[in-house]
């Protein structure tokens, strides 16, 4: 056979999965020399189209090939002014442990006549993809190149895939690649200066602190900070916005009013629409207005169906947070598992941001794959017998990957009890965006009691639909109201004052921390849950526990070293005009939509970099000039 | 056209009893008693000046335009303030509000938080879309105004300290919603005019039969009232505590 095509997954996994689909099974594995992971597997394929029958060599890399780093005058921590590297020349070179694996792809490339790309379809697939296309060129400059567009390893999904290939997408990997630089200048500016600067007052401090600075040349927690980058940090301002409202909280008495009323031996208590209020003799005085008025009128009585809606197609951000609150994983836990559950083919990519399917896709023969489970498989069989729902669609899209769904049934015995845990929460989710909202009957009684208005609430559950297989959600009939008229006058039973007190909020967790940063537009789905990793790793914050069995809540902490960092710099820029902290959301959020515009093609590589550097460079200048509020802030919570 | 004349314009339209001789002083300071201004402008101008003044000295103290001196007798249950009454607004306090929340929305703002773009998210429920959060409160209307952690149940009512032209200071309470008066909106010294206002146990009771809302300030007040606002609040919060 004339033509060869090399075949370059992101992991090994993957690619030996997608050869197991494209040869059938019958392939031959050779070892590559310097790496253990990587396999070359050979196999011959038709791809038809212009490539047709062709020999194949399947490999992978592991993740980035390269890394950026300064030039070798500018490594040494005192080797320039920490506000040089923002200009500092910066180069890209295989990363040491990868060398093997470049040369592997060169080898390759030789004797190809075209390279596939077989990296995840997201961003940072396709800068990977990037990096693999600049090796195989310097291997054989001619080779054509092109790229597999898929988004789970079931066979049919990949053999589709292999016979459409599709092009690179330069816009994404230049983003990723404007990024990388930011990160690393950002970075490395921020850690250099605090660090030289913090060390002075670190070394002044007790034994017990001085170990953040006994690792003198590089590896110490503060010289570390932010050196992956500028989103750790405000990721690390919510846990302690938090935990600083928490500890800066003052409880307040407020008072309510609370209408009781007996009917048909059933006890019905009215809520004041007013809730509560903060003065006493307020609430005193308008509750004797009530009882002066003895009589109170129905002014509404409305009862009309209500339903509770099938939740969205499942998203990464979604998965995460829900996951972190219903299967008490943390976040990056769940995502290695989704991982895992992808690579073995049974369920969909799992970092995606999109939550509608498309009507491409064939749901019922998917809802069909579950019929064998033994918990949900009658559910879905139900489903297909009629009661199947074409999913809610939301508003997001990233054209790249379907939401979450279970590729193929996999039986429990076949997974560890962290993958049943999320595989489990894939397929009730996927089957309950298929389902009928859940319908009920809700009443709704307004009474008029002297000036004040009070209501009572009643629910009646008709139909669970989704609620049968989402064990997720909550749904429960209430009490059932007896009977009342509108403008119909009576007596209320009891009337009285209620008093209570404002409660503190409660420390962060991390499902909440995900829905802030993902509200307040900082990280990617992709990026997320390594942010807050890497806070709780720098030893920024803690993870406590409170309660215990099903009550059991996993509160975000902030160290003191966290908080005073914090601090820190709010201090810094406190009373500047439009100068915003590291510890706010918004220098990120501005980096990361001129992302999108890469992606867009509206704007270049170049541009965002330099645009974003500004940005960060004037906080870095004012970080420098008032530097003595970072050390005041670390003297307050260092030294005890 | 002469003060008096003017006078009789502003008791007529708005009720408030000018005194002619302020009137005369201030037309007289402001150059404005010409004959060639017309008469509409020169009211316009003298309304303002009411508006902007300190009632103990702009207005008439004759009996039935003042609150009876006894207004904070807690009590009486109930009695009725006949004819129409001018006050000026001295304080304004949300009840509906805790004041810890108060003081932690003075701090966004004063942190920048308020402005657009810089908005901070920093409640988000977790397991609920928010479509799917929509429809539920759309369907239970009465629970969306359920008491949060923080205390606050939206805005208002509001606890008012109110003064007549002879000094007489009053609270009243905003029963229903009253078009003006609001954290954001409200001048310190802005004008009310009472309409046969119900007072129970001491508090004046506001609703829109029993009030007209002028609207002016007090600058004198409204200055020092708004720059020591968090201060005010946290004090009080520091007593409440100690207590």
């Amino acid at each position: 056979m004339a033509r060869k095509i090399l075949c370059v997954a992101e992991k090994p996994a993957i690619a030996r999965a997608v050869a197991t689909h494209l040869s059938g099974g019958s392939f031959q594995t050779h070892a590559i020399r310097g790496n253990q992971y990587v396999k070359n597997y050979e196999f011959d394929f038709n791809f038809g189209g212009p490539w047709g029958d062709c020999s194949v060599t399947m490999t992978s890399v592991i993740g980035h090939l390269t890394g950026l780093d300064f030039e070798r005058q500018y490594k040494g921590w005192m080797s320039c002014p920490p506000g040089s590297l923002f200009e500092a020349p910066v180069q890209e070179s295989v990363d040491k442990d990868k060398l093997a694996i470049a040369e592997n792809i060169r080898n390759q490339a030789r004797y190809s006549k075209a390279l596939f790309i077989w990296t995840d379809c997201d961003r940072e697939g396709e800068h990977i993809g990037s990096e693999v296309r600049n090796q195989a060129k310097a291997g054989n400059a001619r080779i054509e190149v092109k790229r597999a567009k898929f988004s789970n390893t079931e066979r049919a999904h990949v053999l589709r895939a292999a016979r459409e290939p599709v092009e690179l997408d330069e816009f994404q990997a230049n983003a990723v690649a404007a990024r990388i630089e930011l990160d690393l200048r950002i970075g490395a500016a921020f850690t250099r200066l605090q660090t030289l600067q913090l060390q002075a007052v670190v070394a002044a401090l007790k034994e017990k602190v001085i170990s953040y600075g006994k690792y003198r040349s590089g590896s110490s927690k503060i010289m570390t900070h932010a050196s992956t980058g500028s989103c750790q940090f405000p990721t690390l301002g919510f846990v302690v916005d938090r935990y600083l409202r928490v500890k800066n909280f003052k409880p307040e008495t407020f008072w309510s009013i609370k209408v009781m009323h007996q009917r048909e031996r059933k006890k019905v208590n009215f809520l004041w629409k007013r809730v509560h209020l903060f003065d006493r003799a307020a609430v005193a005085m308008m509750l004797e207005r009530c009882l002066m008025a003895k009589q109170a009128k129905v002014t509404k009585v409305n009862s009309k169906p209500k339903s509770k809606w099938r939740p969205l197609p499942l998203t990464t951000v979604d998965l995460q947070m829900m996951g972190s609150r219903f299967l008490r994983m943390d976040s990056q836990t769940i995502m290695k598992v989704a991982e895992a559950l992808y690579t073995k083919g049974y369920i969909s990519y799992p970092r995606t941001e999109t939550d509608q399917f498309d009507k491409a896709i064939d749901l019922k023969k998917l809802v069909e794959k579950q019929y064998p489970d033994d918990s949900w498989g009658q559910y879905a069989r139900d489903l297909i017998d009629g009661k199947f729902r074409t999913p809610r669609s939301g508003r997001h899209n990233d054209k790249a990957h379907p939401p979450i769904h279970p590729v193929c049934w996999v039986s429990q015995n076949q997974l560890n009890v962290n993958e049943k845990k999320v595989y489990e929460f894939v397929v009730r989710r996927f089957l309950a965006c298929c389902s009928e909202d859940a319908k009920g009957q809700g009443t709704e009684i307004e009474i008029q009691y002297g000036e004040e208005f009070f209501h009572a609430n009643g629910l009646i559950v008709l139909e669970r639909n989704y609620l049968d297989v989402y064990v997720y959600d909550k749904w429960e009939s209430s009490q059932q109201l007896p009977n009342f008229e509108k403008g119909e006058v009576f007596e209320p039973t009891e009337a009285n004052i209620a008093e209570g007190k404002t409660t503190a909020p409660s420390f962060l967790t991390e499902p909440e921390l995900i829905g802030l940063m993902d509200a307040n537009g900082i990280g990617t789905d992709a990026t997320m849950a390594e942010h807050i990793a890497k806070i709780k790793e720098r030893e920024y914050v803690v993870v406590h526990q409170r309660g215990t069995g099903r009550t059991k809540v996993e509160e975000l902490i902030p160290t003191r070293l966290g908080t005073a960092l914090v601090e820190g710099y709010d201090n810094i820029v406190a009373g500047l005009s439009n100068s915003i902290s590291l510890s706010k959301p918004f220098l990120r959020k501005e980096m990361e939509l001129r992302m999108l515009e890469i992606c867009a093609g509206t704007k270049t590589r170049q541009e965002v970099v330099q645009q974003s550097l500004d940005m960060y460079r004037e906080v870095f200048i004012h970080t420098q000039r008032r530097i003595e509020m970072l050390k005041a802030a670390c003297r307050k919570y260092l030294v005890e | 056209m002469s003060a008096d004349q003017i006078a009789a314009q502003i008791q007529s339209t708005k009720a408030l009893p000018v005194s002619p001789s302020w009137l005369t002083a201030v037309l007289a300071s402001s150059g404005q008693t010409q004959r060639n201004i017309p008469t509409s402008a020169l009211t316009k101008t003298a309304l303002f000046r009411v508006l902007a003044s300190d009632f103990r000295g702009s207005l008439l103290t004759n009996s039935s335009s003042r609150l009876p001196v006894d207004i904070y007798d807690p009590t009486v249950q109930e009695r009725r303030l006949s004819g129409p009454i001018p006050v000026q607004i001295l304080d304004i306090e949300d009840i509906g509000t805790s004041l810890w929340s108060q003081v932690e929305a003075i701090e966004r703002v004063e942190r920048g938080e308020a402005i657009r773009g810089r908005e901070i998210v920093r409640t988000v429920a977790v397991g609920e879309d928010q479509e799917a959060q929509e429809n539920s409160s759309a369907n239970n209307n009465g629970n969306s105004a359920a008491p949060n952690a923080s205390g606050s149940s939206g805005y208002g009512p509001h606890r008012l300290i109110l003064q007549d032209a002879a000094g007489t200071k009053a609270v009243a309470i905003e029963m229903q919603r009253i078009e003006g008066i609001s954290l954001e909106k409200l001048s310190i010294g802005a004008k009310l005019v009472l309409r046969n206002a119900t007072v129970a146990r001491g508090m004046i009771l506001l609703n829109p039969a029993s009030v007209d809302f002028l609207g002016g300030k007090i600058e004198a007040l409204d200055k020092p009232w708004k720059e020591g606002r968090k201060a005010r609040l946290l004090e009080r919060i520091t007593a409440m505590q100690n207590e």
